[in-house]
C-alpha cells in the first residue's frame, strides 16, 4: 500500500480514513518526525519532551508503534545520514511518508477544531 | 555488583522472546540499542535508578507485548478462540437440553454439594473468620482477659477495667468494656424484656462506629458520675422494628428497668455490637450499671468480674508491647490491692479477629468447623464422583461422535476443550443453583432461635467472600468431574470408536469401579460419623442429671429488680409467688433458684474449708446456686443425709448450707459432712444437708462439687420459679405467668419453659451435630446408591450381548443374576472396607465432641455398614434382575 503512495505521491481519502483518528502515540511520533528523519531513541526522547514527560516510550512500545505505523504507511525507513556518533551506522532511521504528513495535518486540524469548540463553550 | 548491568541486559535480551518471532528478528538490535540508551540516562543509574529501570521495562513489556501480538491474534487468536468457545457453549447447551434427565440429575447432585459447602462456609466465615462488621480497622482491636489458676479467659471488674483504661495510654488508643444486661424496656405502654448492653462511654469510639443519628456516648463526660447519665443508644435494628425508624427519635424518653432514659443516638446499620452471634438492641453507659442492676454494686466492686474488655492498639504497637504494659499494671495493682490480685496470674490478650465467639471455645470452634468443612467437602467429593460417573457413562455413549470428529481432523485438544466447556457450563449452572440453596439454608440458620431468650443474631450471610468461595468450589468441581472423562474421550482410538466396538471396555469399567468404591467408602465415613453423634445424643439423654422427670418440671424467670424493686419489696414479691404457685392444684412442689442446672450461665465463688489445705493451683472456686425452701423437693433431688432448707433458714439464725456428695467426699472423705463449716462470701456456713451429685454445667461433665445457699440469707432479685406439675405442663406455665401478672402487671416474665426444653441447651451441640451429620450422611447414602445403580445399570446395558450369549448357551437366569450381583457387591464390599478404616481414623478426631459414647461404638460400626450394604445390594439388584431377563435372540441381534 505505501509503495503505491510513495511512487505516486497520491493520498486517497480511503487510505486517510483507515489511519484516522491517530492514536496519541502515533500523533506525537509524527510530530517528532516532522522535523526530519530520526532514529528510534531520538524519537522517544522528542516525544517525551513534547509531552512534558507524560509519554515515556520503552523500547518495546517504541518499536511496536514504529512497526505498526510502518505497516499503516504513516512512516518509512530512511537512509542513515551517518552523522550520529559512535553507533550511528547501526541505527535505523525513520521518516514520515506523504500519507503520514497528510494524516498529521488532518489530525492537527481535528484537534484544533475540537480545542476551539471547547474554548468557546468554556468562554475563555 | 559490577556485572549487574550486564545481567539486566542479558535478562532483557532473554525476555525479548515474549515478542512475536518476526518482530524480534526485525527489531532485536534496535530494541537492545534503545535499552542501552535508556540505561545510560541519569534517572536510570544507581540502585534506585536500576529499580526504576526494571519497573519501567516491566511496564513497557506489559503494554508492548500484547500490541505486537495483536496483528496475529486479530486474524485467528482471540477471535478464533472466542469463536470456538461460543461454538462449544452452544453445542454444550444443545447437549444439555437433549438429555434433560441426565442434566437434571447431574445439576441437582452437584448443586447439593456446592450449596451445602457454600452454606457451611458462610456460617463458619460469618461466625468465626470474618472481622467484626461495622468496626473500623478490626485488626487493631484486641480483647483483654484476666488469668487465674484454671481460668485463662477471665472477665474484668469495673474498677479493674478503669485501671486498665487509665494506665495503658502508651499502648492502647482506647480501652472499652461491655457486658450483657437483661432489660425491661417500656415505651408507649408496651413492656418487653430483652438483653441490652452496658458499655463504657468510649465504646463506640473504640470500635470506630459512628452513630447514624444523634451522638455516641461521651468519654470524659458520661463516664464520670455513677447513676447520673440516663442516656441510651438504640441499635439500628431495634430503632426500625420498635420505633418504625422514626427520624425524630433522638430526645425521646424510654423506660429501662423502670427508670427514664433519654435516647441520644441510633447506632449505624452495619455495626451489630461487639460479638458475632447477638445484636443488642439498646446500649446504656457503664455509669448506669448499678441503676440497671437494681441496687447492685457493680461500679465499686473490684471482685465482681463480668465485663468484657476490648481495646484498640496504637498504630505500630505490637501485642508483645501491649502485654508488657499490662504486666506492669498488674504489678502495680498487686501492690495497691493485695487482697484482690493475689491469685491473678496474668492478662491474656487475644486479637479480636481470632477470638471467634469466645476465646475459651477456640478449640471447640475450630474443631467443629473443621469437622463440618471436611464433611461437606466429602459430600461435594461424592457428588463430583457421581457426576463424573454420569459424564463418564455419557462419554462412552459419545465415543462414536468423538471418533468421527477426530477422524475429520479435530485435534484432541479441541475435543478436550469442548468437553471441559461442557463441564464448566455444568458447574456454573450447578453453582448458581447451589448458591440459591445456600441462601435458603442461611435464611433458615439466621431465623434459627436458640432455646433461650435473647437478641440472637447470627452474622451469616452470602457476602462476596462466600460468593468467591462458591465460584472457586464450582469451578474446581467442574474440573474434577470434567477432566477424567475428557481425557478418556480424547484418547479414543478412531477406528474402533467409529465401528462402535468397545475394545477398551475393561479400562473404562475400571475407572467406573474405582469411582463406585470411592463413593461407598466416603458415604460410609459420613454415615458412621453421624451415627456416632446420634449415639452420643442418645447416651446424653440417658445421663442422670440428678433430678427427676424434667418433662414435668417447669420454669419461669422473673427479675423484680428490673422493675425497680428494692430488697424488701423483692422478698415480699418472691414470698407471694411461692405461696401462690404452691396453691395451684396442679403443682406438687415449688421452689426458687438463682440459676437452674444445665443452663448457659454458672456462678462460682471461692471457699475455705477449715481443716483442708488447697494444694498449689488447686481449684478453690466452686459452683453454687441460691435456692429457696422447697427447691430440692420440687426438683426431685435425692437427699442423702441431713435435711433440706426450711422457711426459717433466713438471716436471723446461723447461716446454713447444703452441699452435694462430691463436695462432701472431697473435703471430709469418710466423715459425715453434717455440722461441718464452710467459709464463703464472708460468712461461716454450717452444712445441714448432703444431696446426690447431679449435672450442673453440661451433661458430659465429670462429677462436680456444688453448693446450695438459702435465698433468704443471700438475696438476689433475679430468680427462676421451678414448679413440679402434676397436670398439663403448658397450662401450669400459663397459670404461673398469670400469677406474676396479678402481682405486678408490668413485670416481665422470661425463659418460660419446661426443664426438658431448658436442657435442650445442654444437648444443643450434640443435637445440632447429629442432625446436620445425619442429614449429610443420608444425602451421601442417597448419592452413593444412585451412583452404584447408575454404574451397574450401565454396565448391564453394555453387556446385554454377552449376557444374551450366556443365556443362549444355557446359563440359567439365577446364575446370570448371581454373576451381576456378585460383581456389584464386590465393589460395595471393597468400598465398605476402605470406609470402615477411614471411619476408625475419623472417630479418634471427633472423640472430644461425644458424650459418654465410645468412638468405637459397636452399633454405629455394624448397623451403618450393614444398612449401606443393603442399600448397595438393592441398587445392584435392580439392574441384575433386568440382566437376568435378557432375551437372548434380541440381545444377539442388537449389534
Amino acid at each position: 500500500m505505501y509503495t503505491r503512495n510513495r511512487t505516486l505521491h497520491v493520498t486517497s481519502s480511503d487510505d486517510l480514513d483507515a489511519v484516522l483518528p491517530l492514536s496519541p502515540t502515533s500523533f506525537h511520533v509524527l510530530v517528532a518526525m516532522a522535523g526530519g528523519p530520526r532514529h528510534g531513541y531520538a524519537i522517544a526522547q522528542e516525544v517525551e519532551e513534547l509531552t512534558s514527560g507524560r509519554l515515556v516510550m520503552g523500547p518495546g512500545t517504541l518499536y511496536g508503534s514504529l512497526q505498526r505505523m510502518t505497516a499503516a504507511g504513516l512512516i518509512e525507513e530512511a537512509t542513515n545520514p551517518g552523522e550520529d556518533g559512535l553507533h550511528a551506522s547501526r541505527r535505523r532511521y525513520y521518516q514520515m511518508t506523504p500519507l503520514g504528513g497528510t494524516a498529521l495535518r488532518a489530525e492537527s486540524e481535528r484537534l484544533l477544531h475540537a480545542a476551539n469548540v471547547a474554548r468557546e463553550r468554556l468562554g475563555t | 555488583m559490577k556485572d549487574s548491568p550486564d545481567r539486566v541486559r542479558a535478562a532483557y535480551e532473554r525476555l525479548l522472546s515474549l515478542y512475536p518471532r518476526g518482530f524480534v528478528e526485525r527489531y532485536a538490535d534496535d530494541l537492545l540499542q534503545a535499552f542501552d540508551d535508556r540505561r545510560s540516562e541519569a534517572r536510570f543509574t544507581g540502585t534506585m535508578g536500576g529499580l526504576r529501570l526494571v519497573l519501567f521495562l516491566l511496564r513497557d513489556f506489559v503494554t508492548s507485548v500484547p500490541m505486537t501480538h495483536e496483528r496475529r491474534t486479530e486474524r485467528r487468536g482471540v477471535d478464533g478462540i472466542m469463536n470456538d468457545i461460543i461454538r462449544d457453549l452452544r453445542f454444550s447447551v444443545r447437549m444439555l437440553l437433549k438429555n434433560p434427565m441426565f442434566t437434571l440429575a447431574a445439576v441437582t447432585t452437584l448443586a447439593l454439594g456446592i450449596g451445602l459447602n457454600a452454606a457451611t462456609f458462610s456460617a463458619v466465615h460469618g461466625l468465626l473468620l470474618s472481622p467484626l462488621p461495622g468496626a473500623e480497622d478490626p485488626d487493631e482491636l484486641v480483647q483483654l482477659y484476666r488469668e487465674w489458676p484454671g481460668i485463662e479467659f477471665g472477665s474484668n471488674s469495673v474498677p479493674h477495667y478503669q485501671d486498665l483504661r487509665d494506665r495503658t495510654p502508651d499502648v492502647f488508643e482506647n480501652v472499652s468494656s461491655w457486658y450483657f444486661e437483661p432489660l425491661s424496656v417500656s415505651s408507649d405502654g408496651r413492656t418487653e424484656r430483652t438483653i441490652g448492653m452496658v458499655v463504657s462511654a468510649n465504646f463506640f469510639q473504640t470500635f470506630g462506629a459512628i452513630p447514624q443519628l444523634g451522638r455516641p456516648f461521651l468519654p470524659g463526660v458520661e463516664d464520670r458520675d455513677p447513676g447520673a447519665h440516663a442516656v441510651a443508644i438504640l441499635s439500628h435494628g431495634f430503632w426500625e422494628t420498635r420505633f418504625g425508624a422514626d427520624p425524630e427519635i433522638v430526645g425521646h424518653t424510654i423506660s429501662l428497668n423502670g427508670h427514664p432514659f433519654e435516647i441520644v443516638g441510633v447506632s449505624p446499620s452495619d455495626f451489630q455490637g461487639p460479638v458475632s452471634f447477638a445484636a443488642p438492641p439498646i446500649y446504656v453507659p457503664l455509669m448506669m450499671a448499678d441503676v440497671m442492676g437494681g441496687g447492685s454494686n457493680q461500679l465499686a466492686a473490684r471482685g465482681s468480674n463480668r465485663m468484657n474488655v476490648v481495646a484498640r492498639l496504637h498504630d505500630e504497637t505490637t501485642l508483645i508491647r501491649a502485654k508488657q504494659s499490662l504486666d506492669a499494671v498488674l504489678l502495680q495493682l498487686r501492690e495497691e490491692y493485695p487482697d484482690f490480685y493475689e491469685d491473678q496470674l496474668d492478662h491474656t490478650v487475644v486479637m479480636q479477629r481470632d477470638a471467634g465467639i469466645h476465646p475459651s471455645f477456640a478449640d471447640a470452634q475450630t474443631g467443629m468447623s473443621t469437622v463440618m468443612m471436611v464433611v461437606v467437602g466429602l459430600l461435594l467429593l461424592i457428588a463430583c464422583v457421581n457426576v463424573a460417573n454420569l459424564f463418564l457413562a455419557r462419554a462412552r455413549d459419545r465415543r462414536r461422535e468423538m471418533g468421527i470428529r477426530l477422524s475429520m481432523g479435530a485435534t484432541r485438544s479441541r475435543i478436550i476443550q469442548q468437553l471441559l466447556t461442557e463441564s464448566f457450563l455444568f458447574s456454573v449452572i450447578a453453582g448458581g443453583a447451589g448458591l440459591a440453596l445456600a441462601n435458603v439454608t442461611n435464611g433458615l440458620l439466621t431465623s434459627f432461635s436458640l432455646p433461650i431468650d435473647g437478641p440472637w443474631a447470627f452474622n451469616v450471610e452470602t457476602d462476596s467472600t462466600v460468593l468467591w468461595f462458591t465460584v472457586g468450589v464450582s469451578l474446581a468441581a467442574g474440573f474434577i468431574f470434567g477432566m477424567a472423562p475428557a481425557l478418556q474421550s480424547a484418547r479414543s482410538d478412531t477406528a474402533t470408536a467409529i465401528k462402535g466396538e468397545s475394545s477398551d471396555k475393561v479400562g473404562r469399567s475400571r475407572a467406573s469401579n474405582a469411582l463406585v468404591i470411592a463413593q461407598v467408602a466416603l458415604s460410609l465415613l459420613l454415615l458412621i460419623s453421624s451415627g456416632l453423634f446420634l449415639r452420643s445424643l442418645q447416651a446424653a439423654t440417658q445421663i442422670d442429671p440428678g433430678f427427676d422427670s424434667p418433662g414435668n418440671l417447669l420454669m419461669a424467670s422473673v427479675d423484680p429488680g428490673l422493675q425497680g424493686y428494692d430488697e424488701a419489696r423483692g422478698k415480699a414479691f418472691w414470698d407471694r409467688m411461692l405461696e401462690d404457685v404452691s396453691a395451684l392444684p396442679e403443682v406438687s412442689g415449688v421452689g426458687l433458684t438463682s440459676s437452674a442446672p444445665l443452663g448457659l450461665g454458672s456462678s462460682d465463688r471461692s471457699v475455705e474449708v477449715p481443716g483442708y489445705e488447697f494444694a498449689e493451683g488447686e481449684r478453690s472456686s466452686l459452683h453454687y446456686t441460691y435456692v429457696s425452701e422447697g427447691y430440692i423437693e420440687a426438683m426431685g433431688i435425692d437427699l442423702v443425709e441431713g435435711r433440706s432448707f426450711a422457711r426459717q433458714d433466713d438471716d436471723s439464725g446461723p447461716p446454713v448450707m447444703i452441699v452435694n456428695e462430691r463436695f462432701a467426699d472431697r473435703f471430709w472423705g469418710d466423715q459425715s459432712a453434717l455440722g461441718k463449716t464452710v467459709r464463703a462470701a464472708g460468712r461461716d456456713w454450717e452444712v445441714v444437708g448432703v444431696v446426690e451429685t447431679g449435672k450442673y454445667n453440661s451433661l458430659g461433665e465429670d462429677p462436680t462439687e456444688f453448693m446450695y445457699f438459702p435465698q433468704r440469707v443471700l438475696y438476689r432479685s433475679d430468680m427462676a420459679i421451678v414448679a413440679r406439675s402434676e397436670g398439663d405442663p403448658q397450662i401450669v406455665l400459663q397459670r404461673i405467668q398469670e400469677l406474676v401478672r396479678a402481682a405486678d402487671p408490668e413485670m416481665p416474665v422470661y425463659d418460660v419453659r419446661s426443664m426438658e426444653d431448658h436442657m435442650g441447651i445442654a444437648l444443643l451441640p450434640a443435637r445440632l451435630g447429629g442432625a446436620v451429620l445425619g442429614i449429610f450422611g443420608l444425602l451421601g447414602l442417597t448419592l452413593a446408591a444412585v451412583g452404584i445403580y447408575g454404574v451397574m445399570a450401565y454396565s448391564v446395558s453394555q453387556r446385554t450381548r454377552e449376557l444374551g450369549i450366556r443365556v443362549a448357551l444355557g446359563a440359567d437366569r439365577a446364575s446370570v443374576l448371581q454373576l451381576v450381583l456378585s460383581e456389584g457387591l464386590k465393589l460395595a464390599l471393597i468400598g465398605t472396607a476402605i470406609g470402615l478404616a477411614g471411619a476408625l481414623a475419623a472417630a479418634r478426631l471427633v472423640r472430644g465432641l461425644l458424650y459418654n459414647a465410645s468412638p468405637l461404638d459397636p452399633i454405629a460400626f455394624t448397623l451403618v455398614p450393614a444398612t449401606l450394604l443393603a442399600v448397595a445390594a438393592l441398587a445392584v439388584y435392580l439392574p441384575a434382575r433386568r440382566a437376568a431377563r435378557v432375551d437372548p435372540i434380541g440381545a444377539l441381534k442388537s449389534e
